[in-house]
């Protein structure tokens, strides 16, 4: 059980994607400028494109970085969840004991209906 | 608060490196892309033959697009560097998804519990009669009566319907692993018929 509820953890998948998008953009002008006769208005809309794309990457990840220089300590976190997984685990065995030992019940009722 | 700002130094350092190569990384791209453009630009006049210009040019614009893809390739890993650091470090959020996890599997163990002690009320009423049907059929061998004697000497002391709901949970409590099946149970049974039979 690991939901990913992080906000930044989801900003920073974005990023990437973003990243991806920078390059891809890059490659669509270049290819477009290598054509006959471009065109000039779309060019001029992806390559603007490209450098909000580029700033947006950069000003995003400046403040992870920023946030992460307030936020971390050196020390390791040391908190954990094992105590309440051990006491689900635990409570998980009771009923599959529960469940064996009333199917055991229900089997010897059975059995003893069987020969009448 | 004044000791969280005295990161140890190999901290202190990884951030500014981060910081680093973010700002080297996009550098790299915004200039090898305006280079490429630039270069898209036709000239008339060349120093060399057009072959060789051309030639130059094809060459430049593939450095300057590989080196375009080597900055956008090291953004990403350090994106993924710096998930990783925030997942180790970013204690408000680590702190928060612990105490998710612990929210989560304490209440699927609450429920757990509560119904087994549901289950339990309920089989505990089947139980006394499955025994009743046990104790007054001839499947039960003499070993096995003191038990049942207790029950009917409390039932021929007070009303039927008085004593039959305390016996029945208090059987099916000390009796609740052992009973269930027949013939292995019955050293149980008559290790723990002897602790009634005291009393009684």
């Amino acid at each position: 059980i690991l939901p990913m509820a992080n906000e930044r953890l989801r900003v920073l998948e974005e990023i990437e994607k973003e990243i991806a998008a920078i390059l891809q953009n890059a490659g669509s002008v270049t290819s477009e400028l290598s054509k006959e006769k471009p065109n000039e208005r779309l060019l001029d809309r992806q390559a603007s494109q490209f450098t909000a794309s580029v700033q947006k990457v950069e000003s995003e990840l400046s403040n992870q970085i920023r946030y992460l220089t307030q936020v971390a300590t050196g020390q390791p976190h040391e908190g954990s969840s094992y105590s309440a997984r051990k006491d689900c685990q635990m409570a998980l065995h009771r009923v599959d004991h529960a469940r064996r030992k009333l199917g055991e019940l229900a089997r010897t009722c059975e059995q003893m209906l069987e020969p009448q | 608060m004044s000791q969280q700002r005295v990161l140890p130094q190999s901290k202190e350092t990884l951030l500014q490196s981060y910081n680093k190569r973010l700002k080297d990384d996009i550098k790299s791209v915004m200039d090898n892309f305006t280079e490429i453009i630039k270069t898209a630009k036709i000239e008339e006049e060349t120093q060399v033959s057009r072959a060789t210009q051309s030639e130059q040019d094809h060459y430049e614009m593939h450095v300057r697009a590989a080196n375009i893809v080597r900055a956008g390739e090291s953004l990403m890993k350090l994106v993924s560097d710096l998930k990783q650091f925030l997942i180790l470090n970013d204690f408000p959020s680590v702190n928060e998804s612990i105490n998710q996890n612990n929210q989560q599997l304490h209440s699927l163990q609450e429920e757990c519990d509560k119904k087994l002690i549901a289950l339990r009320d309920e089989i505990a009423i089947d139980l006394y009669e499955l025994e009743e049907e046990y104790y007054s059929s001839s499947l039960c061998d003499t070993g096995d009566l003191p038990l049942c004697e207790v029950y009917w000497n409390q039932d021929s002391l007070g009303s039927p319907e008085g004593i039959s709901t305390p016996p029945a949970p208090r059987m099916a409590e000390p009796m609740g692993t052992g009973a269930e099946t027949s013939t292995p149970s019955h050293p149980h049974v008559n290790g723990q018929g002897a602790a009634p039979t005291e009393h009684a």
